[in-house]
């Protein structure tokens, strides 16, 4: 196998899905109407609700939903092989993801452009939102520790922090001059582009490397403490404090300011990553360029068991994203349903877009399976690299064939990977300060402050950095993700039974992905109390909070979605039956 | 109406493919930033309309007789204005 077939084999298999069941289901079971008026044109005012057309949504949902998951997820999963990662990269996007992504926006389009809480308190009970709601805290704060640690460590590397810094302050100006100087915009985007691109360039060489090693006490930093899992890097520690600083710029200054025009600048350098590799890809398959295109990093199979855990079902939740996320419920019921202008662009918008996120999983797995040396053979292919070094090696190698010399393209993989996590990170550190605000605002008024709530979210993401083992926080980051989605799931369902609508094809997909994920939480939640901290205590270890606390989060979302479950499962039984809900109406 | 679907089906298939393209690149880059600043103009707006119309929805804050004089400027805004004041919201909405 190459990388080049896998992913051909990846768009003819998405086209395939696309054209001969998701076509089918629009057309036959939510019978999507280009007719019907849609709530971004029913309720349009300038804010919440705005039609867009059905192509750039696409490109909004695309960007929305593609983040670290369908990158670090399957590379991590590469230790079990890189088949049964295919196949559930291909599987799962065929038979599960596109369907959440897609009948999770036809249900909010068709309820009033509702979002997830108000969708769970009409369909369930008004105690499933809330549930839903403190389960969407930690969810976010799994997500934190997860995406932090890879921001972290990719930002420890010498060649990194400047190139980054440089296309931080290219944002910047991106969204002073659009902004406050009203420069035309093909102007702006050329400046600032160009000058991150200068930025990566400048920080990979030597004179810039020495200056980060000097901040890093030398060029291989020194041990601050030892965890259970390992020593834990001056550089790490670091690095980690100043990734969450960003977010915390990110989460409380004017979005348009700081977050907005970073993200913009970012973009383009993310577009021509993808693009690059894909084309470095297929011409290396094609035997060009002198690199390794072959699947040669590891067995097709590895075990059943690996050190993460059995194969099912860790290895569901392991890829986060690519083959199904609960975070594209978020999108597309919250964003998404409230732009689309025609509803019968719902299917290639929520769609086609988790289509196209699949074809990123696989190019990701690519990078894995190629990249000899990093999974480790002796250690049966465990991976002794950071999930983020995978990737920024297996991007140069790939854009090497392109031309571009393997050490700018290394820097620029890893700034490209560190890129896509801040995005999503100071979204969620935003998201965090007003579900804190909201849930604790009037007890602890100390909340209502942006600043005071931004803080302790960044606190707590700390404790998990700093002392808890990055693939087990990974691995649980997945399961509330994926367990998200089976609710999700379940909540189409309901809708869908109310309707009188066939919903087999939601159902199952959805006790799949819940019975997976809870075992899976349970499963780790086990492991870290019963193994991980007696060995660490067995060896003296001081460290064993970070994830102690993410064991009793693995517990608390269990818990809440056997309860969601329970409400969920007596709502589609009514539903089934024809009685009214038991929840808001 | 009639004389832009005509157009619309004049274009070839390759026009249609850039068109897409290029939307589609608008949509990841651009699209997000045009909406907040919409977004913006449309809350202030709303601030706006709240201030000075508030006994629309039992919330005196001008006297009427500024209101009265305001009145016919925020007209076409008022529906849309009160459906987002009084439509119930949860934290799942502060991510749109």
């Amino acid at each position: 196998m190459s990388g080049g077939i896998a992913i051909l084999i990846a768009i003819v298999l998405s086209v395939l899905g696309y054209r001969l069941y998701s076509k089918r289901v629009d057309r036959e079971i939510i019978q999507a109407d280009p007719k019907r008026a849609t709530p971004a044109v029913m309720y349009q005012d300038g804010v919440d609700f705005m039609p867009a057309s059905g192509s750039v949504l696409f490109g909004y949902q695309f960007k929305s939903i593609a983040a670290l998951g369908p990158i670090v997820g399957p590379i991590t999963a590469a230790q079990w092989g890189w088949l049964p990662g295919l196949l559930w990269l291909l599987l799962g996007v065929l038979f599960i993801g596109w369907v959440q992504d897609y009948a999770a926006a036809m249900m909010a389009m068709r309820n009033e452009g509702m979002t997830m809480g108000g969708l769970s308190y009409k369909f369930i009970s008004p105690r499933a939102r809330n549930i839903l709601l403190a389960f969407m805290y930690f969810y976010l704060l799994l997500i934190m520790g997860a995406f932090g640690f890879v921001v972290a460590g990719l930002l420890a590397d010498p060649r990194v922090p400047i190139g980054f810094a440089i296309l931080a302050l290219s944002g910047v100006l991106a969204g002073y001059m659009t902004y406050k100087l009203k420069r035309d915009l093909i102007f702006t985007t050329v400046v600032t582009v160009l000058l991150a691109f200068v930025g990566v360039w400048i920080g990979q060489t030597a004179p810039a490397q020495s200056i980060i090693k000097a901040i890093n006490g030398g060029p291989e930093s020194f041990v601050l403490y030892q965890t259970p899992y390992g020593p834990m890097k001056f550089s790490v520690w670091l690095w980690g404090i100043i990734a969450l600083g960003f977010c915390y710029l990110g989460s409380v200054l004017p979005i348009w300011q700081f977050a907005q025009p970073i993200n913009y600048t970012s973009f383009w350098l993310v577009l021509f990553g993808i693009v690059g590799s894909i084309v470095g890809i297929i011409l290396a398959s094609m035997g060009m360029g002198g690199v390794n295109a072959a699947y040669s990093a590891m067995p097709a199979f590895v075990a059943f068991n690996i050190h993460l855990g059995p194969l099912w079902p860790i290895l569901f939740v392991t890829i986060s994203c690519g083959a199904i996320s609960g975070w594209h419920s978020l999108v597309s019921t919250s964003g998404t349903a409230r732009q689309l202008e025609k509803e019968t662009d719902a299917l290639p918008v929520g769609g086609g877009a988790m289509y196209m996120e699949a074809v990123l999983g696989v190019l990701s797995l690519t990078f894995a399976a190629t990249s000899v040396g990093l999974y480790d053979p002796a250690q049966n292919f465990k991976l002794t690299a950071g999930a983020g070094a995978v990737f920024a090696r297996g991007m140069a190698t790939f854009l090497s064939v392109l031309g571009i010399p393997q050490d700018f393209g290394a820097a620029f993989g890893s700034i490209f990977l560190a890129v896509m996590a801040l995005t999503v990170m100071q979204l969620v550190l935003r998201f965090m300060r007003i579900a804190s605000a909201e849930l604790l605002g009037e007890r602890i008024p100390a909340f209502k402050n942006p600043h005071f709530g931004s803080i302790v979210a960044i606190l707590f993401t700390l404790l998990i950095l700093w002392t808890a083992f990055w693939q087990q926080i990974w691995v649980l980051f997945g399961g509330s993700n994926q367990l998200f989605a089976g609710l999700a799931l379940l909540l189409i369902t309901i809708w869908l039974a109310r309707d009188g609508k066939p919903h087999g094809w939601t159902l199952w997909p959805g006790l799949f992905m819940y019975f997976t994920t809870v075992a899976a939480l349970l499963y780790t939640a086990y492991d870290i109390f019963f193994r991980k901290i007696p060995q660490a205590q067995a060896k003296g270890a001081a460290f064993v909070i970070g994830n102690g606390v993410a064991g009793l989060i693995a517990l608390f979302l269990v818990l809440a979605a056997v309860v969601l479950l329970a409400d969920g499962w007596r709502s589609l039984q009514a539903a089934e039956r024809g009685v009214p809900a038991s929840g808001g109406e | 109406m009639a004389e832009a679907q005509l157009r619309e089906e004049k274009r070839t298939f390759w026009e249609r493919v850039k068109g897409v393209v290029a939307d589609f690149i608008y949509g990841m880059a651009t699209h997000e930033m045009a909406r907040q600043a919409l977004k913006t103009r449309g809350s202030m707006e709303h601030l706006f309309i709240l201030i000075t119309m508030g006994d629309l929805l039992g919330i005196p804050i001008l006297p009427p007789y500024y209101s009265l004089r305001l009145l016919p400027y925020v007209v076409p805004q008022i529906s849309t204005w009160k459906r987002r004041m009084l439509r119930e919201r949860d934290l799942t909405d502060a991510l749109a």
